[in-house]
């Protein structure tokens, strides 16, 4: 026979004003196994938890029920009470009759309240006769780390985590960390340089000797869960000896062969074995495999002579390495939409059309002209320069529904570039909202239009196309209700901001969501910004959405402090609220598998003493499974339970209606 | 067809590639099918192919019969509609496709009943499902065995159950529990239904769980309803319309109006049909963030 | 075990039984703010607390009517809203199965109600207990349900 302890609370007058919490107290007393009742003014104060406690050991409690405020209340003080009271914390359970009893029915003859209050009680005290003593679950912490793209938000993540005294493995997909900011000119609103203040973070995380950078590789598969996650990683065939490679460019220099730079977006070219941009991290060039002689046709081979190192294999392979942390930050960032999807304004047909992010190399001193505004087709300076805005972005028919944030304060920028590149040139800019929230944005704007002389018109162009060497832009002027002409040497297009190609495949390896235009979904968004719903994993900048540099860089320091906590403990301890499965009969038809929202559950074979299969069942992991139930209610033979919420608790509640 | 289907038999036996053939043979007065598990090549010629063989054999592929399993790989006589079962079986891991031998029967319809053949196929004693076959030549098979069909279903389904399901749809609510209440008291928890479903494979059936007992063990109205409901839910999105339960129940509930109104229920809200592509898990267990209804407020 | 308490109002009208079953996150919460915003309501309800939508098994409901509720509710967050993602989601798919079963079986449907009631809509879950009660309240007690008695004791 149980032992049951009801504690009935007045809660002042909140609860006993609408409730006999006396009469609640002794019809429970009544019930078989409830050995103990009272009903007392404040079950949370300390005497109020003092007596909790002493009723348990005086008289021997295996059970007690506080009926009172809200279990979101205050069921962990009085689990914690019990706790203290020798009694496990589970074997406490809250029948809430404030909340959803006194507070809601204001019958002062007590009547309703009371009887309601009764019937909760008495659900929760045959409830409790089926509880299970829990214990919490505790999950060993690996205190190492991995940061998934290398651009700001990761460089961030991992210099943080780095300087929190933990190990961090940096992972990015190009020969060089930098990311998309590494090809900014300068950044708004401040125009500092962008290689001047990023540069110095790239060698920083290069040189702290927590970091370990993987550069062109790639995340293959993940397994495992918080604390413990173990990741394959594909290190692309660099065909340079990473450990020996000084970076003296030797090789570069010899290399015959040019081809397309993708780092330049196309407008310089680079070598077959290359660095992606000078200031490259690591300085080590890999080699174009596609596009070398010397590995498709056995031709060349110039770079290997002239190594001095010797560094150089054209019969490297790819490797895959495998890596256990305890925590992962995705931050692998954006993309700009393709500009062949702009027929209409000329991108693909008229050479001098171009996109943001090629202006940028246009405008960096370490681009392909030097810093000088030269348009691409004759490399002449455009004497007027016509930006359209919104090229992609908010357009649901030819692209995506969103902003994309940042083109509003860049393209103010450019304006502002070229104004001081190019004296006497005129910028127009296309626009359908100017959005410049943020500190100091609105000013910069404001200082663009106001004092740099940029020709801000409101409306969407309708047509760009050639005539006698000028590019023609019509559009609509809608604020002057006019139909405009504009003649200029050069078009830039200020494109979407998108998720980048693969998102969803990296997004389906690490088990995290992700919405319709493939960017990640956060936990919540607005309360746990870089957590996703796979506990140990974080993001961190643009794969989230479209966001500025220090959105990115504070995200990236949030994600990390997130990934420093975890690991300030060398275990985690969790609410046993997890599912378990009735192994004998288990049917193995994966149905808990498939609907499971976190794949928590594995398949486990059972095998004899020889080690074959005799058959195979499902299997709960503890450290992944959230608690939700949902499996639970899929499995048709009742081989799954969960834990706090079984249905044998569930069925006593009902039966006791 | 009895011919090629007794030859491949013994060469599926002779050669090993399978170890059994669960299919069909007469009983002792051959006035009915059984089914028949032949081991041994020199067998082969019990086996039997007509309109009598309606049984579903593919439920004596499922975990209930682990004797059968014992024997090793399994070739099965199998009609189109019986393969939709086998699919689902493996859409829901009881095996996988290359553990079983399907020889696929072409099919021009069973009797709904076998007492009410009388040498001769006529429409009028072929079940519906028979009537609105799109599987009468085989979709998933290692083996076919006949001519091709050249039937097609009517468009819009036509037949006694789609006809009763209509009716009762039109009826008032307390005239459909009244109905069913009465259907329902007949049953006597002989849990027939369960037994000769090839989706009812549990372990363990729920109504064998007594800790706690969900559904009420004795025969009686309350009882009898959850557990009829139970079943019906269990194979919401799973059942594809084989009839064996009705045709097994000793006091004939009519099984087939609850099992086709869910049939519907399901194509009309997730536009699926159970038994056709083993890759596709049934509706039940998955979820479209787009899901449709109008009663959730 | 089970002792109903019959629910007499102070009239001594008849009063129905309600059974609700609700998750942890949205619905709960809603009715824990309906009553710290001190919100008045019908006292008919019982809640089930569960930890998500997609822990309730069809057979919660049908058990709730055999232990003689007048009417079941069942109530999570809104689509999209899940704590778990995608609980609701999986609840949803099993309710328009389970809804149509339950009504092709002649269950009076005015006796069974879903709802989306997130945590920030006490109004609409004080709305909502309110109308069902009243309809429930306007049916009767659920005889036919009731009608269906077992010929032996009850389990417990």
């Amino acid at each position: 026979m149980p032992r049951i302890g009801v504690f009935v609370c007045q809660c002042g007058n909140n609860i006993a004003a609408t409730v006999d919490t006396k009469k609640v107290a002794e019809e429970m007393g009544k019930l078989p196994g409830v050995v103990y009742t009272c009903d007392y003014k404040f079950m949370c104060s300390s005497p109020g938890q003092e007596m909790l406690r002493q009723a348990i050991k005086e008289n021997k409690l295996d059970g007690i029920i506080v009926s009172a405020c809200s279990p979101h209340m205050h069921e962990k003080t009085f689990r914690k009470a019990a706790e203290g009271a020798g009694l496990n914390p589970y074997q406490c359970e809250i029948t809430n009759i404030r909340e959803q009893c006194s507070w809601v029915h204001h019958d002062k003859t007590k009547a309703a309240g009371t009887v309601k209050s009764i019937d909760l009680t008495r659900m929760t005290i045959q409830r409790l006769k089926k509880n299970q003593p829990l214990k919490k679950i505790k999950i060993p912490v690996k205190k190492k780390a991995m940061v998934i793209g290398g651009g700001i938000a990761g460089i961030q993540a991992a210099l943080d985590i780095a300087e929190g005294g933990r190990e961090v493995i940096l992972v990015e997909k190009e020969p060089s960390i930098g990311g998309n900011m590494a090809r900014l000119s300068e950044t708004f609103p401040t125009m500092d340089c962008s290689q001047c203040i990023l540069t110095p973070k790239m060698v920083e995380a290069e040189l702290n000797e927590n970091i370990t950078l993987y550069t062109y590789s790639e995340v293959e598969k993940v397994d495992g869960y918080i604390g413990n996650f173990t990741v394959t990683v594909r290190r692309k065939s660099k065909y340079v000896d990473e450990e020996r490679c000084t970076g003296c460019g030797e090789c570069i220099e010899k290399c015959p062969f040019k081809v397309d730079s993708q780092f330049e977006l196309g407008l310089n070219k680079r070598k077959v074995i290359y660095t992606p941009f000078p200031q490259s991290v690591p300085n080590v060039p890999v080699i174009d495999a596609p596009n070398c002689t010397k590995i498709q046709k056995d031709k060349c081979g110039a770079c290997a002579i002239v190594c001095g190192p010797k560094c150089i294999d054209f019969k490297m392979e790819d490797k895959l390495v495998t890596e256990e942390v305890g925590a992962i930050v995705v931050a692998t960032g954006y993309q700009n939409m393709p500009n062949e999807r702009f027929g209409e304004y000329g991108y693909g047909r008229i050479k001098d059309v171009i996109s943001g992010m090629q202006f940028e190399r246009l405008a960096s001193s370490s681009g392909p002209t030097g810093g000088e505004i030269r348009r691409p087709s004759d490399g002449k300076i455009p004497q007027s320069v016509v930006f359209i805005q919104c090229v992609g972005s908010r357009d649901e028919k030819k692209g995506v529904s969103y902003c994309s944030k940042i083109c509003c304060m860049y393209t103010a920028k450019h304006t502002k570039l070229y104004s001081h590149k190019v004296h006497g040139g005129q910028s127009y800019v296309f626009y359908m909202d100017i959005r410049s929230g943020g500190k100091r944005y609105e000013e910069f704007v404001r200082g663009a239009i106001e004092h740099e002389g940029a020709m801000y018109l409101r409306g969407r162009v309708s047509r760009v196309y050639e005539k006698n060497g000028k590019i023609m832009v019509q559009g609509a002027d809608t604020l002057s209700g006019n139909q405009v002409e504009i003649e200029a040497d050069m078009v830039v297009l200020a494109t979407a901001v998108v998720s980048r190609d693969g998102a969803d495949t990296l997004a389906q390896r690490l088990g995290i969501g992700y919405d319709k235009y493939k960017f990640y979904n956060e936990y919540h968004p607005k309360l746990k910004p870089v957590e996703t719903v796979t506990a140990g994993i974080y993001l961190a900048g643009t794969c989230m959405g479209p966001m500025d540099i220090p959105e990115s860089v504070a995200q990236g320091s949030a994600a990390a402090s997130k990934v420093l906590a975890l690991f300030s403990a060398d275990e985690m301890a969790r609410e046993p609220i997890t599912s378990v499965v009735n192994r004998t009969t288990c049917n193995a038809c994966w149905d808990c598998v498939t609907a499971c929202p976190y794949t928590a559950i594995e398949r486990e074979a059972i095998k004899d003493r020889q080690g074959n299969v005799v058959r195979w069942v499902a299997k709960v992991n503890d450290g992944v499974c959230q608690g939700c139930g949902v499996c639970v209610a899929a499995c048709r033979s009742k081989s799954i339970d969960l834990k706090g919420y079984t249905d044998e608790q569930v069925f006593a509640a009902i039966n006791a209606f | 067809m009895e011919k090629t289907l007794r030859l491949k038999a013994k060469e599926l036996l002779e050669s090993g590639e399978v170890k059994v053939v669960i299919g069909y043979g007469w009983n002792r007065s051959k006035t009915r099918t059984t089914p028949v598990f032949i081991t041994d090549p020199a067998d082969v010629d019990t086996l039997v192919w007509n309109p009598l063989c309606v049984n579903n054999l593919s439920l004596y592929l499922t975990r209930k019969y682990k004797e059968i399993k014992a024997l090793g790989r399994p070739a099965i006589v199998a009609k189109g509609c019986d393969i939709r079962n086998i699919v689902v079986l493996i859409t829901e891991g009881q095996f996988k496709r290359e553990d079983v031998f399907i020889i696929g029967m072409t099919c021009n319809g069973t009797v709904y009943k076998q007492d009410l053949w009388k040498g001769e196929l006529t429409p009028n004693i072929m079940p519906t499902k028979c009537h609105n076959c799109d599987v009468r030549n085989p979709h998933v098979t290692d083996f076919v065995v006949g001519e091709k069909s050249t039937f097609t279903p009517p468009e819009v389904p036509t037949g006694m159950v789609y006809d009763k399901v209509k009716d009762l749809d039109s009826k008032s609510q307390s005239e459909r529990w009244a109905f069913w209440v009465k259907e329902f008291s007949r049953c006597v928890k002989c849990y027939a239904c369960r037994q000769v479903c090839p989706l009812c494979y549990c372990e363990r059936c729920i109504t064998e769980k007594n800790m706690p007992q969900w559904i009420e063990t004795s025969a009686h109205p309350r009882g009898n309803l959850s557990w009829n409901l139970t079943r019906a839910m269990h194979l919401v999105g799973r059942c594809t319309f084989c009839g064996e339960c009705e045709r097994s129940c000793p006091v004939n509930i009519p099984l087939n109006l609850i099992n086709q109104k869910m049939i519907g229920v399901v194509k009309e809200a997730f536009d699926f049909k159970s038994g056709y592509d083993e890759k596709t898990h049934p509706p039940m267990i998955v979820f479209s963030p787009d899901d449709k209804e109008n009663f959730i407020k | 075990m089970s002792g109903h308490t019959e629910h007499s109002a102070p009239t001594g009208g008849y009063e129905p039984k309600i059974m609700a079953f609700v998750c942890n996150w949205c619905t709960y919460a809603g009715a824990d703010l309906a009553g710290t915003s001190r919100m008045e309501y019908r006292p008919n309800v019982r809640i089930i607390k569960l930890p998500c939508t997609g822990r309730i098994d069809p057979l919660f409901i049908i058990k709730a009517f055999e232990n003689g509720a007048d009417g079941v509710l069942v109530s999570g967050c809104h689509p999209g809203d899940c704590h778990y993602t995608t609980g609701n989601y999986h609840a949803r798919r099993r309710w328009i199965g389970f809804k149509h079963l339950m009504e092709f079986a002649g269950i009076d449907m005015r006796r069974l109600h879903f709802s989306w009631v997130s945590a920030s809509e006490a109004i609409k879950w004080v709305d909502l207990i309110n109308k069902v009660t009243d309809e429930i309240k306007a049916l009767g007690p659920f005889m036919e349900y009731k009608g269906l008695k077992a010929t032996e004791a009850e389990q417990g």
